[in-house]
């Protein structure tokens, strides 16, 4: 370390006032004094938190900031701080901040698809068994959603604290006048109702080709469920004919079916959602029991429900013997405690009263987030409307764990992109996807052979 | 001491009386400005720019020639130093010159637009009448609306089955694709201009107020037309501040992140992917903080190249009467 | 100096203008009034449109605003009301003056100084220094914000001085973007001032600081209300920094606003109605500063001139 310091200095000249920049060395974890009921003992400290704010429910994130808070307290006597972050990109940019200066908050609220990369940073805690018992031992949550906690059992750092798995909403209504009993379960059938559905200027399906998510999520889906990870122990396999079929399938529903609004070209999840709201659209997949709430103010308030996205890949009427079933993937916020912080003990201790079955309950109860904690996942079966989504947590697949995968994410989705042009122009030509397809393999391997 | 007496002394226009220079060489000589000069005044700015930009900038360099990524952040002082590898890279592997040049190209086309209008803005308003003050306070308004708020409406607007293809199908104009394609960069121009032009605006407005009344009478007196005194009173004073405000909006066109992502959005299509967008997902998609800092470095030496020629060109940093210190 | 016009000659043709043209006003008219008109209108219609439409979306519902619409199909002001608690914009607002406003006034005053000495002295390295700001003027702040954290947060470490999370760290920051800017509106500005007034005053004996104070300063202020205005805006408009360097006490209106942005996947509609009210909103405090100082660009030598 002494070395590394000296030669830095050299490097850029000694200036006086850069030492004060190798702060950002260590941090040493002084542990807190665990009291003889087993509590932790925090009078006098202070935990900061980070999470990202709900601009829906401001007034209800406050109060329940609040009352968490003020239960910490009463817990362990302990002050707890709340930081908020609006966009994944300032929370970035106060994770990176943080870890190079080795001060920051002590817990964060990460989204599940940021956990990766947070883990191959190395300043978050590893669980070991003492850490998994301070919170309440696994055992405690819905098993699938430690999925994406860490590359394998004993080397994980996300603990669950809130579900948001991807389900479609379908418009009832407009289902049963089309004599379609049941929402669909393949995507070829999937596809087939979206024709049958389109008449006038209402259409089949609500996609949102422009969304800088929603795109990847639907490839990786069919990619998986015909038995394509996408990453593969050390090669990237976006040049296989899965994921062409998959990119076929997507841009198809508007290219051929034309049961898509062609306006959807610019539409992110919102603008598809609001088509879906207003009844212009029978079903809108990629969303969650978030949209409830903009849902039961619309048009269509008593006249949609959610189902499972079709589990059976594109050209195929069963799923292949490799194939993974997959309903979303794994989705929503773990929560991981920096390496640096002081007290991780009482950062334990909090994580583990906000996953406890009635905090969750409450959670959800305001929120609509769903709980992770088995317990109060199970409480909430007899809600139909969220019981689809709570069967699609329980069916999530996490995305390979691996430090590459946000390059994968992004080429991906650079794909669609790309091709919105020639959407709008009505056909994606079999060159240009494949051209694209082959642009992101060889972008995404690459990003592979640097992970570590 | 009063203004007054000043005006005896003014010239027409700044620049244009070339013996004037020798007069004030010999009152120079008397021995007002060699000697006695208040450099200190310089000290409480140039501390807290060597504190504040000049040591983060070298920490920012540093960044550029160290192998920092996800993996190595946490101990990034003993990141292995790699050279100029992050540079070849950034230069032969990504699309960085492309990046630079749709960066450069679009900030001079915003910049050429937004000065007649903002020189124009500022005319308009320097003559007084009732509701100046609220015209001013308009014109002012794009420039105050946060970036990611105007990129918003300027999206919603936009959409294919937006406001703004529905009043051109209503003339019987079919806009298209604004947020994808090649229309993009046009779009972005569009949105750009409009968010920008203020600063030309206040930057003119500024330069308006240094006309002598004088001037105004004397051009009454040839009764030249408007647009001769205008053009040929009027501009030269005008030549100062408004070379800067090109030469600023420029910059800050290219520096510009918030309106090409909320536009667009990451990754962003082929056409709009401006620096600052290319920057940004190789710092936060890719995680690569090296490589991002290195494509920020030779972005800064490609564009401060220019910059300087262009100082040269317009000598804005010589004084008034070209004698060269 | 066949331009020079001696006092008497001057007051005569004054007095000849003033018979011919009737008012004074129309001495220092740029434009035909009727060109005025068209331009002022065109210039207003560009600008007022959208601004048209954000406060139609304002009162529209999110789902309206998301669906494309226009001209809403309900109106409703509780936008107007909400924002207030969503985000604590009154208190973003009220970091945003004290910051920006401290940032405006303090870079004037530095900024004046520098400009003062870099017009009017000559001294080794002059013109490296000029070119130089504008040098620093396109370094892009997302190479900066990491260093730069990195080295506030170690003055907390090394010297006990928490700047991160207190409004002192972003008004140094600001304070310090500001300058470069600042320092060559005022250059352009001083350029364009006689210097025979200051002359005249050194040969009465007047100190480098007399001449500053008591010519400079009172002739520049067109110049030091723009850039006092630039200054303004910066701290007022940035995100980036302000994001790394503030904590929810110390969060400015700009970090308030950028809550509306955040766009949760899969989830809701971003609150559209409430960003578009929380702007405008924004926007008013601006707007009314600049009404009060936007006097003060008539200043200088044109007030001296206009009788």
């Amino acid at each position: 370390m002494e070395i590394t310091r000296k030669k830095f200095l050299t490097a850029v000249g000694g200036a006086g006032a850069l030492s004060l920049a190798l702060a950002a060395c260590g941090g040493n974890s002084t542990s807190s004094s665990t009291g003889s009921n087993g509590k932790v003992d925090g009078t006098g400290k202070t935990l900061t938190v980070l999470f990202s704010t709900k601009p829906q429910y401001p007034q209800e994130q406050q109060a329940w900031f609040k009352k968490t808070a003020d239960k910490f307290k009463q817990e362990t006597g302990a002050t707890l701080q709340w930081e908020t972050f609006p966009t994944a990109n300032d929370e970035m940019t106060r994770i990176q901040t943080s870890v190079v200066s080795g001060t920051g908050p002590d817990v964060y609220g990460l989204g599940t698809t940021f956990t990766p990369t947070a883990y191959s940073t190395g300043a978050f805690v590893k669980l070991g068994d003492a850490e998994w018992n301070m919170i309440g031992g696994k055992d405690k949550f819905v098993p699938a959603s430690l999925g994406i906690s860490g590359p394998d059992d004993k080397n994980q750092i996300g603990i669950p604290f809130v579900s948001r798995p991807f389900v479609m909403a379908y418009n009832t209504e407009l289902l049963q006048n089309a004599g379609i009993d049941k929402p669909a379960t393949t995507w070829d059938e999937f596809s087939e109702h979206g024709k049958k559905l389109t008449s006038g200027d209402q259409f089949g399906l609500a996609i949102a080709y422009k969304d800088n998510f929603d795109p990847w999520k639907f490839i990786w889906g069919m990619s998986i469920q015909a038995g394509n990870k996408l990453i593969d122990g050390k090669s990237v396999k976006i040049d296989d004919p899965t994921v062409k079929k998959a990119y076929e399938t997507y841009f198809g529903w508007l290219t051929n079916d034309h049961s898509v609004d062609p306006a959807s070209v610019g539409w992110g999840n919102a603008q598809a959602l609001a088509a879906f709201a207003a009844g212009k659209a029978a079903y809108f997949p990629m969303t969650s029991p978030l949209s409830i709430p903009t849902l039961d103010k619309s048009a269509v308030k008593g006249k949609y429900k959610y189902a499972l996205m079709p589990m059976i890949p594109p050209g195929a009427t069963s799923r292949p013997p490799n194939g993974v079933e997959a309903a979303s993937i794994l989705s929503g916020d773990n929560l991981v405690v920096a390496d640096y912080s002081k007290q991780k003990d009482l950062a334990f201790a909090f994580i583990k009263m906000i996953t406890e079955k009635d905090a969750q309950s409450d959670y959800y109860s305001i929120f609509g987030e769903l709980p992770t904690n088995a317990d109060a996942a199970k409480a909430l079966n007899n809600d139909p409307m969220v019981a689809p989504a709570l069967e699609s947590a329980a069916k999530s697949v996490a995305t390979p764990f691996s430090g590459a995968w946000g390059d994968v994410q992004l080429a991906l989705t650079n794909v669609a992109v790309q091709s919105i042009p020639d959407l709008a122009a009505g056909s994606v030509s079999d060159s240009d996807l494949s051209s694209r397809l082959k642009d992101a393999q060889s972008k995404s391997q690459a990003a592979l052979d640097r992970a570590k | 001491m009063s203004i007054e007496a000043t005006r005896k002394n003014r010239r027409t226009a700044p620049g244009r009386s070339a013996g004037d220079g020798p007069s004030r060489k010999s009152r120079k000589r008397k021995g007002v400005t060699e000697r006695n000069r208040p450099l200190w005044l310089l000290a409480p700015g140039g501390l807290l720019m060597t504190l504040v930009i000049l040591i983060p900038l070298a920490l920012g360099i540093y960044m550029s020639v160290i192998d920092l990524d996800q993996y190595t952040l946490r101990k990034w002082l003993s990141t292995p130093f790699i050279g100029v590898e992050n540079f070849i890279e950034a230069i032969t592997k990504t699309e960085l010159l492309r990046a630079i040049w749709i960066s450069v190209s679009f900030a001079i086309i915003s910049t050429v637009v937004t000065v007649p209008l903002g020189v124009a803005a500022a005319v308009v308003t320097q003559n007084a009448y009732r509701g100046r003050a609220v015209v001013r306070a308009v014109f002012l308004i794009p420039y105050v609306l946060p970036s990611f708020v105007v990129a918003t409406v300027w999206k919603t607007m936009l959409q294919p089955d937006g406001i703004v293809n529905t009043v051109l199908h209503n003339v019987g104009i079919e806009g298209g694709l604004w947020l994808n394609g090649p229309q993009s960069y046009w779009t972005l121009i569009l949105v750009e201009i409009w968010a920008a032009w203020p600063f030309i605006y206040l930057l003119a407005l500024a330069g308006l107020q240094s006309v002598d009344h004088e001037v105004h009478e004397a051009a009454a007196l040839d009764g030249a037309l408007w647009w001769r005194k205008l053009r040929y009173v009027i501009f030269p004073y005008l030549k100062g501040p408004v070379s800067l405000a090109f030469l600023l909006g420029t910059l800050n066109h290219i520096n510009n992140f918030t309106l090409p992502f909320v536009l667009f959005g990451a990754p962003a299509p082929a056409d709009v992917n401006v620096l600052p967008i290319l920057v940004y997902v190789t710092s936060f998609q890719s995680f690569r903080f090296g490589l991002s800092a290195a494509m920020a470095v030779v972005s800064l030496i490609l564009i401060l190249i220019p910059l300087f020629i262009y100082l040269r060109a317009v000598k804005l940093d010589v004084h008034e009467d070209g004698v060269k210190k | 100096m066949s331009t020079r016009l001696s006092e008497k000659q001057l007051r005569s043709k004054k007095q000849r203008v003033s018979a011919r043209t009737g008012r004074s006003a129309q001495v220092t008219r740029l434009m035909p009034t009727p060109l005025i008109a068209v331009l002022t209108t065109l210039l207003c219609l560009l600008v007022l449109v959208p601004i048209a439409y954000i406060f139609l979306a304002s009162l529209n519902t999110d789902a309206g605003v998301a669906g494309g619409e226009f001209w809403p199909s309900q109106f409703s002001f509780e936008s107007y009301t909400k924002i207030w608690t969503t985000v604590g914009l009154g208190r973003g607002i009220t970091n945003s003056l004290i910051v920006a406003g401290s940032v405006a006034v303090v870079s004037a005053v530095i900024a004046i100084g520098t400009a003062y000495v870099l017009v009017r002295f000559t001294f080794f390295g002059r013109l490296t220094v000029l070119r130089g700001l504008l040098g620093l003027q396109s370094i892009p702040g997302t190479l900066m914000v990491l260093p730069v954290f990195v080295l506030f947060s170690s003055a907390g470490t090394y010297f006990g001085i928490s700047v991160i999370g207190s409004r002192w760290g972003l008004f140094i920051a600001y304070l310090t973007f500001a300058l470069p800017f600042s320092t060559w509106v005022m250059v352009t500005y001083l350029r364009g001032l006689p210097r025979e007034l200051e002359e005249a005053a050194r040969i009465d004996g007047a100190s480098n600081l007399g001449i500053l104070f008591k010519i400079i300063i009172p002739l520049s202020w067109p110049g030091i209300v723009v850039s006092g205005i630039f200054a303004f805006l910066l701290g007022w408009n940035d995100v980036l920094f302000a994001s790394v360097l503030t904590r929810p006490d110390t969060a400015t209106a700009a970090i308030a606003l950028q809550v509306f942005s955040a766009g949760q996947e899969g989830g809701a509609i971003p609150v559209y109605s409430q960003m578009m009210a929380a702007a405008l909103v924004c926007a008013v405090p601006v707007v009314l500063l600049y009404l009060i100082f936007q006097r003060y660009l008539v200043g200088g030598l044109t007030a001296g001139g206009v009788k």
